[in-house]
């Protein structure tokens, strides 16, 4: 318990620093709320303590019942295994080439899913034609499809266009899947979008595309940043669609993940799963650290004025 | 037949009339401002001209050719917007450049022709800041560098001086007649600001409910009103439109106009030669404040000076001039006075009416008749 002791001495003692000589009566509510912000902080970062202490352990220090405590000798074996060495599937290539598919599936499926969400924005908002909001509705209505509505049809249609069991596919999938967001977060930006400026590109001599590439989609930062985080978050994450559409050399880190925690032969070794796992959360954690504070401006910038 | 000829245009959205067969003719060189309040029609046909709006019926010609089914960027026209419509994720340098650049110009040409235009406006210092970083005059000026690259045919201005502060705005409109001194282009320029209308046009066509109300230059708009809207819609404080009757008086033509209380005033009229078989028949007066004025600040050349006392309502100092509110045919009418006036509200004062300047509407129709 060495880490909560720590958090919770620093919370105590950076208040009254800061405050000085008012009185206590005065301080007691900011006390109480600093304590009970450092409880729930507490609360949410032991998980992520376990799994990270228990990751570097020896697969002998967690069974004999040492859950809680740091590693007694620090280990990096388990990551390795994780990594490279675990058997999953068939051969022992640990979690390293189902990373490769997950990273070959999302990024070009994020990409293409908000760069025509982005181009379904602008002609839903500056192109308008009868009928636009209907379609815009219908567009919306993707939104709530639940994923299981879709399994056999669209495994009929991956089947149909050959890309059954392959990264392509899933990339179809889950481009067909983020459009509907993707079209809401750039539509509802682009409403608030000054139309003088398309009607001052258009006298300048640019072109549908040139207005896009140009003026508009440099424009776009926030509500992409929004748009990429969602999408990757959930792409990344999905684990219902790389089980039903992906082949053994296709299959997402997610469903990788499944089969090496899920395998009922031999020992279970815990180390390596929390590694594996730890994995598997890192980049959707990196991406929302590197664009998070971007985040929520774009959301409040899309709903305040939309 | 002008440069630009605005022929029998209409502009319908679905069932709703817009603009009613609108014919404009705009010579070369000219500055034309649209007028008129908001809901006009007076934006609505900016767009037609620059190809932002379909042409509903009608014809829309620059220099002979029709343009009805012409592109925007094929126009040759350049367009300054109310909000400036500067691209935000460009430089100052890339906004005046895209167009040139859309239009395939070479780079050694848009270099010389951004200096040049910088030169001219004086944003040379400015070229490498993005537009978030200017104030709002230096944005109307970015915006205008950008149309002038283009050296178009027909400019078209779009409100371009409502965003700024009243001073800016000033200064601003006295740039923009020095461009057009300076470079000669033709010009539309649409406003609701009356006084930026009379200012910088070299002829005015006012507008309301999707007609176009008169044409004519500054003076004929502010003499000779067309009709009441005109006469209200130009001139502040606005024309004074009084209630009156047809009269005679000194062997010649007159108004009579009720005081409060019963009384009444007769005042020669002599513009209103053609009134002689309307006698004893209602008409609106139309008069200026500054034709309605204390003795000494009346106008000395004109030939038809009254003077009346009248009993004062309220007296307004407005710094250079003293605006005074009598009631004449049961409204309330103001005269304009110099700024030192001895005029009190609750006291008679003498007002100098000068007739030559006075018209007359038919109170049915509202047109002039005299």
């Amino acid at each position: 318990m060495a880490a909560p002791t720590a958090n919770a001495v620093t919370a105590g003692t950076g208040d009254p620093a800061r405050t000085g000589g008012t009185r206590l009566s005065a301080r007691l509510p900011r006390l109480v709320l600093y304590a009970l912000l450092g409880a729930f902080c507490l609360y949410y970062l032991l998980p992520l303590y376990v799994m990270v202490v228990n990751s570097f352990k020896p697969l002998e220090e967690i069974t004999s019942g040492g859950m809680m405590a740091l590693p007694g000798s620090w280990t990096g074996a388990p990551w390795r295994t994780a990594w490279s060495e675990a058997q999953i599937g068939v051969q022992p290539t640990g979690l390293r080439p189902y990373f490769l598919n997950s990273l070959l599936m999302v990024v070009p499926a994020v990409t293409i899913a908000t760069l025509l969400g982005a181009l379904n924005g602008y002609v839903l908002t500056k192109w308008r034609f009868r009928g636009a909001t209907v379609l815009f509705g219908l567009i919306l209505f993707g939104c709530f499809i639940p994923f299981q509505i879709v399994l056999i049809p669209m495994a009929r249609t991956l089947g149909f266009i050959g890309a059954a069991g392959t990264v392509r596919g899933l990339v179809f999938v889950h481009v067909v899947y983020g459009i509907s967001f993707a079209t809401l977060y750039f539509r509802n930006y682009y409403a608030a979008f000054p139309t003088e400026l398309i009607r001052a590109a258009q006298i300048d001599g640019a072109g549908f595309f040139q207005i896009f590439f140009r003026i508009l989609l440099p424009s776009s930062g926030p509500i992409a940043v929004v748009c990429v985080i969602w999408l990757f978050t959930n792409i990344w994450n999905d684990f219902l669609f790389g089980a039903s559409f992906a082949d053994y050399d296709s299959q997402p880190m997610t469903v990788a993940l499944n089969n090496l925690v899920q395998s009922s032969t031999g020992v279970k070794e815990y180390n390596v799963h929390f590694a594996g796992a730890i994995m598997a959360a890192l980049p959707t954690l990196l991406v929302y650290i590197v664009a998070g504070r971007f985040f929520v401006r774009g959301l409040m910038s899309g709903s305040v004025k939309g | 037949m002008g440069f630009l000829d605005i022929d029998r245009v209409t502009k319908s959205f679905g069932a709703v009339k817009v603009l009613n067969e609108t014919d404009i003719s705009v010579e070369k060189g000219e500055f034309l401002v649209l007028v008129g309040p908001s809901g006009c029609g007076k934006s609505t046909l900016l767009n037609m001209i620059a190809g932002l709006e379909s042409v509903t019926a009608g014809e829309i010609r620059i220099d002979g050719a029709r343009m009805n089914d012409v592109r925007p960027a094929e126009r040759n026209i350049a367009m300054v917007f109310q909000s400036y419509a500067l691209y935000p994720n460009m430089t100052v340098r890339g906004n005046i450049s895209f167009g040139m650049e859309m239009h395939k110009i070479p780079k050694a040409e848009r270099e010389e022709k951004i200096a040049q235009v910088a030169e001219l406006l004086q944003i040379t210092n400015l070229l490498d800041r993005k537009p978030g970083q200017l104030s709002g005059g230096q944005r109307q000026r970015v915006a205008m560098g950008r149309a002038l690259t283009r050296d178009p045919d027909v400019f078209l201005f779009d409100e371009p001086l409502s965003n700024l502060d009243a001073k800016l705005r000033v200064d601003m409109r006295t740039e923009i007649k020095k461009l057009h001194q300076k470079l000669g282009t033709t010009i539309v320029y649409v406003t609701h600001d009356q006084i930026e209308a009379l200012t910088l046009s070299t002829r005015i066509a006012v507008m309301y409910a999707g007609d176009v109300q008169q044409i004519g230059t500054p003076q004929q708009i502010y003499d000779d009103p067309a009709n009441m809207f005109v006469a209200g819609f130009m001139g502040s404080p606005a024309m004074n439109l009084l209630p009156a009757t047809v009269a005679r008086a000194e062997g010649g033509p007159a108004v009579r106009l009720d005081l409060a209380g019963g009384e009444a005033v007769t005042l020669p009229f002599p513009r209103a030669t053609g009134l002689d078989a309307r006698e004893g028949e209602a008409i609106v007066l139309g008069i200026r404040p500054e034709a309605m004025t204390d003795p000494e600040g009346a106008d000395r050349d004109s030939g038809a000076l009254h003077r009346v006392d009248l009993p004062v309502d309220v007296v307004e100092p407005a710094g250079s001039d003293t605006y005074v509110t009598v009631s004449l045919g049961g409204k309330d009418a103001i005269g304009r006075f110099r700024a030192h006036t001895a005029a009190e509200s609750g006291a008679r004062a003498p007002f100098v009416f000068d007739m030559e300047k006075a018209v007359a509407f038919d109170p049915d129709t509202e047109r002039r008749i005299a």
